[in-house]
């Protein structure tokens, strides 16, 4: 059963115009000159209960429009959603209290007061029961190790504490969808594989469904079996990652290691005639090349006759490439 | 029947919340409530001193003698108390919310957004104001050996929470104005300026044209006039039935004003 299902959904900002300079400025206080942006362009998609899903695409793509409208903060311009049955846009306590956003740039935690005070307000508003929010309270504490931090202001707090608390007060409640945009911005490695781990944790122990933006490959890999790519609004990619990667890389990457005492002949056993075979790497020890996909077998075979290789692989390029070149050709088109 | 009674015994919980950690923030910027003290204490000096000069010269104000000014005066201050506590510190709050993108953080919640808009903030050092009002009137009423008759007391509280209810409503819709126009925190200054320096007279001093912009147009001389009347000088029914009426009208503009503006929230930018 589908928990979110989102049908041509638009929505189109009107921003002011106004060229530099003070005659222009002067003349935009007398008329005021506007334009249309389509910040998200009849997009369709479902997210089925309990997926974890990753919304990628590069700044000003769209997709934290598209999280906004299905968090209820937007009204769109045109076009339909439902998540677990509800309209976002209409903001019924039922869906707010089944939901979650959580904002890796904003904080809804109170500043001065330690962190437990802003989870009373959240129990209040919330309604959850007692035993509910000491229970969820407890599980969360440990997973996410906040015990010497409830009593904190959150002033005092790291940028990574900061974010661990955010995320524990925001799943007090307990919602059944969960739109996370970029949570782990700024995070050092460390503190971005605890909460990734958490997430994954949150998923598999309440069979939430999970929507998250985040630039950081790491997120998107380590969490989602499945990505919804948009660019400048328009739905790219819609499938498994493995599959974006097919859809979109064109190269493999090989990569060989030498025998440690063998001499490597200058011209790579006429690798380097070859116009199709790119060298990306090149040391004493080893090379990596990268090639057409239907050329592969070929320049691999090619490789393990005339050089001395010790060890070879062929792999997908990395997955920043991938997205980086997705972006890339489409704006070049 | 019960849908309703659960929803504002949920509102209320919510309220009560917040006060709470109003509360809380506020120890923990204790010197915040000696400023507070001070500042109304030499805010009650000065009216103190100029009615004194003014009925040094004369012993009535268009109907208003010196201990009705002072009643009016302490209404004043209560006012400004109740202003002061929650509703204009959260007022300014709103603002920053949505020039900064947290009031995303408001939509979010399962209570109505407005209450939650109204009561985010709390100022506990503004009950200074309060306790310094209710102290004027207790003052004055006993330092003239003045009774309250049980209906004065009514009408003063039903004066009182209409002057409220029109004040908060105009700052509401102030404020909402920040759905369009970002940057709009010095129109709250304005608005102070205005209740600052016109709210501690009664609106029969001024000339009609005037009267009218006090009452229905940016509404504080009227918010602290009619209620120190209920004790100076009496009110009869139809005024507060009037009273009653602009409040409703006011309450109800600005709330389908907020919700005309929420249609448009169209957020910061990530």
């Amino acid at each position: 059963m589908s928990t979110i299902t989102v049908r041509d959904l638009r929505k189109t900002y009107v921003v002011p115009v106004r060229e530099g300079g003070v005659k222009a400025a002067l003349g935009a206080l007398v008329r005021r000159r506007t334009r249309e942006v389509e910040a998200v362009q009849r997009i369709s998609f479902d997210i089925a209960e309990g997926e974890v899903v990753g919304f990628l695409g590069p700044n000003g793509a769209g997709k934290t429009t598209t999280l906004k409208m299905l968090a209820g903060l937007l009204h769109p311009t045109s076009g339909e959603a439902s998540v677990g049955g509800h309209v976002p846009w209409r903001r019924d306590h039922g869906y707010l209290r089944s939901m979650a956003l959580i904002m890796g740039q904003r904080n809804q935690l109170q500043w001065d007061i330690p962190v437990i005070d802003s989870y009373r307000l959240n129990r209040a508003v919330y309604r959850i029961a007692d035993a509910d929010f000491s229970s969820r309270l407890d599980e969360l504490t440990d997973l996410l190790d906040l015990g010497s931090l409830l009593d904190k202001p959150v002033r005092n707090l790291s940028l990574g504490e900061r974010m661990k608390c955010e995320v524990a007060g925001s799943l007090l409640h307990q919602p059944m969808t969960v739109f996370l945009d970029e949570p782990t911005i700024g995070l050092d490695v460390a503190m971005q594989r605890r909460i990734r781990s958490f997430i994954a944790e949150y998923n598999r122990r309440t069979g939430a469904s999970v929507m998250l933006t985040s630039h950081y490959m790491g997120d998107v890999e380590a969490l989602c079996q499945r990505v919804i790519v948009i660019h400048h609004g328009r739905l790219l990619h819609d499938g498994d990652l493995a599959g974006l990667v097919r859809t979109f890389s064109a190269t493999k990457t090989i990569t060989v290691e030498f025998d440690a005492d063998a001499d490597v002949a200058a011209d790579l056993g006429g690798l380097r005639d070859h116009d199709d075979v790119t060298i990306t790497d090149q040391s004493a020890h080893g090379l990596t090349v990268e090639v057409p996909k239907d050329r592969a077998p070929q320049v691999a075979a090619r490789m393990l006759s005339t050089l001395p290789v010790a060890d070879l692989t062929v792999e997908e390029p990395p997955i920043e490439g991938v997205i980086e070149r997705v972006f890339t050709s489409q704006d070049e088109a | 029947m019960k849908g309703v009674v659960n929803a504002v015994r949920h509102h209320l919980a919510v309220v009560g919340s917040y006060l709470r950690v109003g509360l809380l923030n506020f120890v923990q910027y204790r010197t915040d409530f000696a400023v507070a003290v001070a500042n109304a204490l030499v805010g009650l000096v000065t009216q103190v001193i100029g009615l004194a000069v003014i009925f040094g010269q004369t012993t009535q104000l268009n109907g208003w003698d010196h201990s009705g000014l002072l009643v009016l005066v302490g209404v004043f201050f209560i006012c400004s108390g109740l202003l002061g506590l929650v509703i204009r510190p959260s007022m300014q709050t709103l603002m920053e919310a949505i020039r900064l993108g947290t009031f995303d953080f408001t939509l979010t919640k399962p209570a109505d957004s407005q209450v939650l808009a109204s009561v985010q903030t709390v100022a506990p050092q503004a009950a200074t104001d309060l306790l310094v009002g209710v102290g004027v009137i207790a003052w004055t009423l006993v330092s003239d050996g003045q009774g309250l008759h049980p209906w004065q007391v009514g009408a003063f509280l039903v004066a009182l929470a209409c002057g409220l209810a029109i004040i908060y409503s105009f700052l509401l819709m102030l404020s909402t104005f920040s759905f369009w126009f970002v940057k709009l925190d010095n129109i709250l200054v304005v608005f102070e300026g205005l209740f600052q320096s016109a709210g501690r007279w009664p609106v029969s001093i001024f000339p009609p044209w005037l009267r009218l912009v006090l009452t229905f147009v940016v509404p504080v001389s009227f918010a602290v006039t009619v209620p120190a009347q209920a004790i100076v000088l009496g009110v009869d029914g139809a005024t507060l039935a009037a009273a009653v009426g602009v409040a409703v009208l006011f309450l109800t503009g600005s709330r389908l004003f907020w919700r005309h503006a929420l249609r448009h929230y169209t957020g910061a930018s990530a």
